[in-house]
């Protein structure tokens, strides 16, 4: 073989190695898809610590390879390092340990000052049920649209963790269209919010929660995990997680342990997170009919939890006194969504009466919405794991 | 290190009440071959648990007054058997051939106990008595997997297998094979989805229902108490009772606004003028100036 042949012959193996030679037209899809995330995460602010680590993975994860060389460079190679990263998602440990974080961050004082407020996080889950019986309508087998319907409890890190266990094969689109909506719900849910309530409804001013102890904030994880989780022990994985990160920031002797689990631990947790979980939808799993379905499924579904809150709370206010009545705008909390949608509630309240602050008043049912699609996802993972 | 050790301890522990005696041939003649060709009575045990059990160190054996007749061996790798998964033992009274052969024999046409023994030769974890009945080429197995039934009858939980289509022999493998999943089978009859919605927003409702009234009465009663504390405080005081102490919260937002609206004012601290001594450690070791540059600000 003379020095041409060589050259050649070496130079021609390179080539088909190359991103180049493996491209699809698929390949492109996917790519504009990862840069329209980072896009708007960076141009439009949505949801930026999550649209920014799953665009850049799907970026990652649509890099065109030579699938037979057997390199470990794609996520679904064993032992590649992407591989060892997606363990998480793939067997379901980084959603708990996300939990964690969320429950060392969030303070359920305005639940626990108006218990009746759960109800409504209770509510907004029969958006994960409508979602479940048109997937089921859409030929989808009962397992695999109980994965898709939890999109609707707005809750990535449930969504991954139910769809790892009843429809592995659906986890890629089901976590990227429950994130993408998440980041919509801006989008989604203030019309939603016009279109069922009056300006009167809108106006309703909601009495200052009374103050919470401390002993009653240090009761209400321990009470949450006992009760929630006799009743849907197969929900201890992220409840457990929940409540044991929101002791820690509550018993006010775990204050080191508390902030590691709400920064460092969570901030790790969730760059791995939203990256593999982008590099898991490579064009030849995730361009399918089956994704189109989940994403309108999702849409669906986030619409039904939202009008389930909304409504519920008009519904609950007919048996409510006066000086009590809850304001509608803050039904579509229920949703979870933790704690834009809270933030959307108050911007709502805001701009038809600017003194009416709804913020404190959303939290509940946005943090009750957390322990309701965490419950849904249980009973869910019950009757069909 | 002593609570690590317990907690280790106790989770063996619980994983070795798992292992069952799963199936049994006492006489084998034409059926599974060992790792020397040659056929033999064995035992079959089953991990039941979803987590890998290592039985090294338990014993197994036919005599009840000699609980520690054969020791698993330890030191081997294919003692621990995977979650769900099944180990043979061959009872052919020749343990110098490997792990698997165990030091005594069974005898066809008499009953047969075999007993499974923990790591302390003591704590019985499974037992069976192998009916005499059984004749050649006829196999004793657990009808369900790993079901060691709850007082029921050996007869509920044992049947007779003779290889036939109805009664087939599984060594090393599940003595019933499941090809469903019975859950969604089910639910497939709920085509519409609405038995699983009403079931499961019942769960979720009944969950969140309870707590909600758990905390309203917790709430009730800490708002009584503190009631009672302060009405105590401002009697033993001395206070004027017409006198109300803000507690509704906004008082207290407020003042928490303002202090902290002034402790933070000068929060981009590099880029204002102040009279406080900016102080850091610095060290041409750790000095990042001259290899990174700074992060964009929006």
């Amino acid at each position: 073989m003379n020095l041409g042949d060589f050259l050649g012959q070496n130079l021609s193996d390179f080539w088909s190695y190359t991103g180049f030679a493996n491209a699809t037209p698929e390949h492109f899809i996917m790519l504009a898809f990862g840069l329209l995330f980072i896009w708007l995460a960076i141009k439009h602010d949505f949801e930026p610590l999550l649209l920014v680590p799953i665009g850049f993975g799907i970026l990652v994860g649509n890099i065109p390879f030579k699938i037979d060389a057997g390199a470990e460079i794609g996520i679904y190679e064993e032992g590649s390092v992407l591989n060892i990263l997606y363990d998480g998602v793939s067997a379901g440990w980084y959603p708990p340990l996300i939990f964690l974080g969320i429950g060392a961050m969030t303070d359920f004082s305005a639940l626990i000052a108006n218990p009746k407020l759960m109800l409504i996080g209770a509510a907004a889950q029969f958006g994960i049920f409508g979602a479940y019986m048109v997937a089921l309508a859409l030929g989808f087998a009962p397992d695999q649209a109980g994965a898709i319907a939890i999109i609707g409890g707005a809750d990535g890190p449930t969504a991954i963790f139910l769809s790892s266990k009843l429809a592995p094969n659906l986890m890629g689109a089901i976590a990227v269209s429950a994130y993408s909506y998440m980041a919509l719900v801006p989008v989604i849910q203030p019309p939603i919010m016009r279109l069922l309530t009056t300006k009167n409804e809108r106006l309703i001013k909601m009495k200052p929660a009374r103050a919470v102890s401390q002993n009653e904030k240090i009761m209400f994880p321990i009470i949450g995990l006992l009760l929630t989780c006799f009743v849907v022990p197969s929900a201890l994985p992220l409840l457990g997680m929940l409540f044991f990160g929101n002791l820690l920031r509550e018993s006010g002797v775990t204050t080191r342990l508390a902030k590691t689990a709400s920064n460092a631990l969570n901030d790790i947790i969730v760059m791995l997170l939203g990256l593999t979980v982008g590099a898991s939808t490579q064009a030849s799993e995730f361009l399918t009919q089956d994704t189109i379905f989940i994403f309108f499924l999702g849409f669906i579904a986030f619409i039904i939890a939202s009008m389930s809150g909304v409504l519920f709370v008009k519904l609950f206010n007919l048996f409510l006194p006066k000086s009590k009545k809850i304001n509608p705008l803050i039904g579509n909390a229920g949703v979870s969504a933790v704690p834009m949608s809270a933030r959307i509630s108050n911007n709502m309240g805001l701009k038809y009466d600017p003194s009416n602050y709804l913020l404190m008043h959303a939290m509940g049912p946005n943090v009750a919405g957390v322990i309701g699609s965490a419950v849904a996802a249980g009973a869910l993972l019950a009757f069909l794991g | 290190m002593g609570c690590l050790f317990l907690c280790v301890a106790g989770v063996m522990a619980q994983g070795r009440k798992a292992i069952c005696i799963n199936e049994v041939m006492v006489q084998n003649d034409s059926n599974y071959v060992d790792d020397y060709g040659m056929h033999h009575a064995w035992i079959e045990l089953f991990n039941s648990s979803f987590a890998s059990v290592e039985i090294s160190s338990m014993y197994l054996t036919n005599d009840k007054a000699n609980p520690t007749m054969y020791p698993v061996p330890r030191m081997d790798v294919n003692t621990e058997i995977p979650p769900r998964q099944h180990v043979i033992f061959w009872a052919d009274g020749e343990p110098n051939k490997g792990t698997f052969h165990i030091n005594f024999t069974l005898e066809p046409g008499k009953d047969n106990w075999i007993g499974l023994y923990d790591a302390d030769g003591k704590t019985l974890i499974d037992e069976v008595v192998i009916p005499a009945s059984l004749t050649v080429g006829q196999s004793y197995a657990r009808i369900e997997d790993g079901n060691k039934g709850k007082g029921e009858t050996p007869a509920a939980e044992w049947s007779i297998r003779d290889g036939s289509d109805n009664g087939y022999i599984t060594p090393s493998g599940n003595n019933i094979i499941i090809d469903k999943n019975a859950k969604i089978e089910m639910f497939k009859n709920d085509k519409s989805g609405a038995g699983l919605t009403i079931l499961s927003m019942a769960v979720v409702f009944s969950s969140l229902f309870i707590l909600c009234l758990l905390f309203y009465f917790v709430g009730r009663l800490f708002t009584k108490t503190a009631t009672i504390r302060k009405t105590k405080e401002v009697a033993d005081a001395g206070v004027d009772e017409s006198v109300v102490t803000p507690d509704s919260g906004e008082e207290i937002a407020a003042v928490c606004m303002a202090l902290h609206e002034h402790l933070n004012m000068h929060d981009n601290e590099d880029l204002v003028l102040t009279i406080n001594k900016v102080k850091r450690s610095y060290s041409p070791w750790n000095s990042k100036i001259y290899s990174l540059r700074e992060i964009p600000r929006k």
